[in-house]
């Protein structure tokens, strides 16, 4: 029954990011339908029906949606449409849409269909984990509506500069509120992207980091918080705003991607350093001889 | 025969604007001018339009006799009474320079001007609420009642359904408002942003009346510091010499260029100096000046945009081409409207004999029924005789259905004038129905099949 409740919440999901996705790609191109109100309440639709779906599927599978690699990129990109729709007005960033439900359906897709099985043991399950996951969420939906401001920015912007200031340009936020979007939500996402790096440091000490993909993105993962830090450190200090700071929110984005899709596309889950694995084993020994 | 509506007046199309000035009326004098209007017993109804582009008069002309004599009657009556406006020593001193539209001409031409189809900018939206300003004071003054008060109305929804239907008004079509769209395209609203004139003269003047509306300030640098300072008085703004230039441009965000010097005032590297200054905020130039003040190659900087007035005038251009393009659409709703119009008025001009013909039937089959209810009938009673009263009221009706249906059809198409002196001849009905008696001050009652006027 729970399983079914499941299933159907996820295909409700799927097709209200679809036609959201639709919906404001055929505003931009075209310039068809009125996208300020419909857009933003279909994504605000799909968001409670994923957040419906993130729950069932939680007690279904009996997984912790802030453990693991699957359920978090999932319970992301539905952060991420939470706070567009409560953003969205206040930074005049409706249009962003365009690009927060194809990111949003992206990621629930990737949840149901690639990788999977490769989530961590008990062995080396801690109480920084589910801290490490949750951090890392915020900061990444954040990221995500900071990426989707700057690429709007880059479109205006190369429109704006080409003086091609009529049809799909008139339909895009002003150059200044979406400049000013893509740095606030970099703001907002920055510290806890920052407490996310410093819990996964410590949280890794418990991991074996032998093979190269685990070295990739433990790597990706520090790249992307040295490049937000750098877009948000030469903003301040020599005024890299507009395109170099677009340019680098894009950037921080891929490596946080890419750091999602190297969880996801793991073939071994992660192993205990031999210390702890000694531990858990001798902690199983003294229990069964307990019994 | 269409209503007699009667327009005359002067336009930018007729007369250039020191002419058009002496005809115009602010809103203090409009109560006089209507009273002198409705005084002429030539007029029935009458409303006076007064634009920066257009002066004119739309009237009903009062009719008793044949239509085309009472426009003409109206006409001299109009031309008279704006001799008096003008003060002019004769109405042929003001012939030159007037238009005159007659009967559905005239009516077609009230479509267009509310739709602004006849607007010196096509498609501008001011022209709908000074038609409804015209038509307010205009009833207030007690001069429209009833058929030109509905032909007014009608002039609304024409112009409301253009509006919605085409994109005659799309697009803006001057190059301040462009300024203003294209600044707020890179700011948002201007708020929170600067605004610098850079030259005093009287293109910065008109353009900064736009731009510098919502602005959160007005700078003003010119060679000149004593008229900087005056313009930047007149917008409550500050004024600074043009030896200050980088450091006005640091703390704007909307630049104005227009002063006449025949070199660029504003160079790549002085703005790269800004820009450094101003850590990388955005820095937008309008230059209408010509020659250009401000060197082209800025626009490649990082965060500075430059249009110049080429750059303006292609877009006013582009939406003007948008505009004409839409011509074909509005009229086809002129003409639709118009049909619809003329066929309900029309149909005006056989309601008297329609009413005619009902009272005579009524009358003879009451007139019999109440001889009969005095000699062989007066034992019934009340209920009996009230339902003999309604069996009547049902048998006109239904005997006079079909005559009224053709009636009116025929109206629509050629007048009915034919069928209306046949019946008027057949059923001994009284004539000139088409005339005086044709327009009461209140409009005909309906008939069952009678199509309404929608508003």
């Amino acid at each position: 029954m729970s399983d079914g409740l499941a299933n159907a919440l996820f295909v409700l999901t799927i097709a209200t990011y679809v036609v959201a996705s639709a919906l404001f790609l055929r505003f931009l191109v075209r310039g068809k339908g009125d996208v300020g109100k419909v857009g933003p309440r279909l994504i605000g639709l799909g968001a409670v029906l994923h957040a419906a779906h993130i729950c069932i599927a939680s007690l279904v599978l009996r997984v912790c949606p802030v453990e693991g690699i699957h359920f978090p990129m999932s319970v992301a990109s539905m952060l991420m449409c939470v706070a567009y729709v409560l953003a969205r007005r206040r930074l005049r960033v409706e249009v962003a849409g365009a690009f927060i439900a194809p990111l949003a359906l992206t990621s629930l897709l990737a949840w149901r269909f690639v990788g999977g099985g490769a989530e961590p043991g008990d062995g080396i399950k801690s109480f920084i984990l589910p801290f490490h996951v949750t951090l890392n969420l915020f900061g990444i939906a954040m990221f995500g509506l900071a990426f989707s401001s700057a690429a709007l920015y880059l479109v205006q912007e190369r429109l704006v500069k080409q003086k091609r200031i009529d049809g799909v340009s008139r339909r895009l936020p002003p150059l200044d509120a979406l400049d000013r979007a893509e740095h606030r939500f970099l703001l907002a996402g920055f510290p806890l992207l920052t407490i996310g790096i410093i819990t996964g440091t410590v949280w890794a000490r418990r991991v074996e980091m032998g093979a190269t993909a685990d070295v990739l993105r433990a790597a990706f993962g520090y790249v992307t918080w040295l490049v937000i830090a750098g877009v948000l450190f030469l903003r301040a200090a020599v005024g890299w705003r507009g395109r170099r700071a677009a340019y680098g929110t894009i950037a921080g984005f891929g490596f946080a991607v890419l750091v999602l899709v190297l969880y996801l596309v793991r073939k071994d889950p992660p192993h205990p350093t031999a210390t702890i694995s000694t531990a858990a084993e001798t902690v199983a020994e003294t229990a069964s001889v307990t019994r | 025969m269409s209503l007699p509506v009667v327009v005359v007046g002067v336009s930018h199309k007729t007369a250039p604007v020191d002419v058009r000035e002496r005809f115009a009326a602010g809103a203090e004098v409009l109560p006089e001018i209507l009273a002198r209007l409705t005084s002429r017993p030539e007029l029935d109804e009458a409303m006076f339009l007064s634009t920066c582009n257009r002066v004119e008069v739309i009237a009903l002309a009062k009719t008793g006799g044949a239509p085309d004599d009472a426009m003409r009657a109206a006409s001299r009556a109009i031309r008279e009474a704006l001799r008096e406006h003008v003060g002019a020593s004769s109405v042929d001193e003001m012939g030159d320079w007037l238009y005159e539209k007659n009967g559905e001409e005239a009516v077609r031409h009230v479509f267009r001007v509310a739709a602004s189809l006849d607007s010196m900018v096509l498609g501008e939206p001011q022209i709908l609420g000074q038609v409804k300003d015209a038509y307010d004071a205009a009833v207030a003054a007690g001069a429209l009642r009833s058929h030109l008060s509905r032909c007014v109305h009608r002039a609304f929804t024409v112009a409301k359904r253009v509006r919605s239907e085409t994109q005659l008004g799309a697009g803006l079509v001057s190059i301040s408002s462009v300024a203003v769209d294209l600044a707020r395209r890179i700011f948002g609203d201007l708020r929170h942003s600067t605004v610098l004139l850079v030259g005093a003269g009287e293109m910065a003047e008109q353009a900064a009346k736009s731009l510098g509306k919502d602005a959160k300030a007005i700078r003003v640098c010119n060679r000149s510091f004593e008229r900087a300072a005056t313009l930047a008085a007149s917008f409550g703004g500050t004024a600074a010499p043009l030896e200050q230039l980088e450091g006005e441009l640091a703390i704007s965000d909307v630049v104005l260029a227009s002063t006449s010097s025949k070199s660029y005032v504003v160079q790549r590297d002085l703005v790269k100096r800004v820009m450094k200054q101003r850590k990388g905020k955005t820095l937008f130039f309008v230059d209408i000046a010509v020659p250009r003040n401000v060197e082209p190659e800025v626009h490649q900087l990082d965060n500075v945009y430059v249009y110049d007035v080429d750059d303006l005038e292609h877009e006013v251009a582009e939406n003007m081409k948008a505009r004409h393009n839409e011509i074909s659409a509005a009229e086809l709703i002129v003409d639709t409207e118009l049909g619809e119009w003329s066929s309900w008025a029309r149909g005006l001009n056989v309601s008297p004999t329609v009413v005619a013909l009902r009272a005579k039937t009524r009358g003879v089959l009451v007139a019999e029924l109440e001889r009969s209810l005095a000699s062989r009938l007066k034992h019934l009673g009340e209920g009996d005789r009230a339902a003999l009263n309604q069996m009547i009221e049902s048998a006109t009706n239904k005997l006079l259905h079909s005559a009224t249906t053709r009636l009116k059809q025929a109206a629509s198409s050629n007048d009915g004038g034919e069928l209306v002196r046949a019946l008027q001849h057949l059923f001994d009905l009284p004539e000139g129905g088409q005339g005086e008696e044709g327009r009461t001050t209140e409009p005909p009652p309906a008939e069952p099949s009678e199509k309404r006027l929608p508003h």
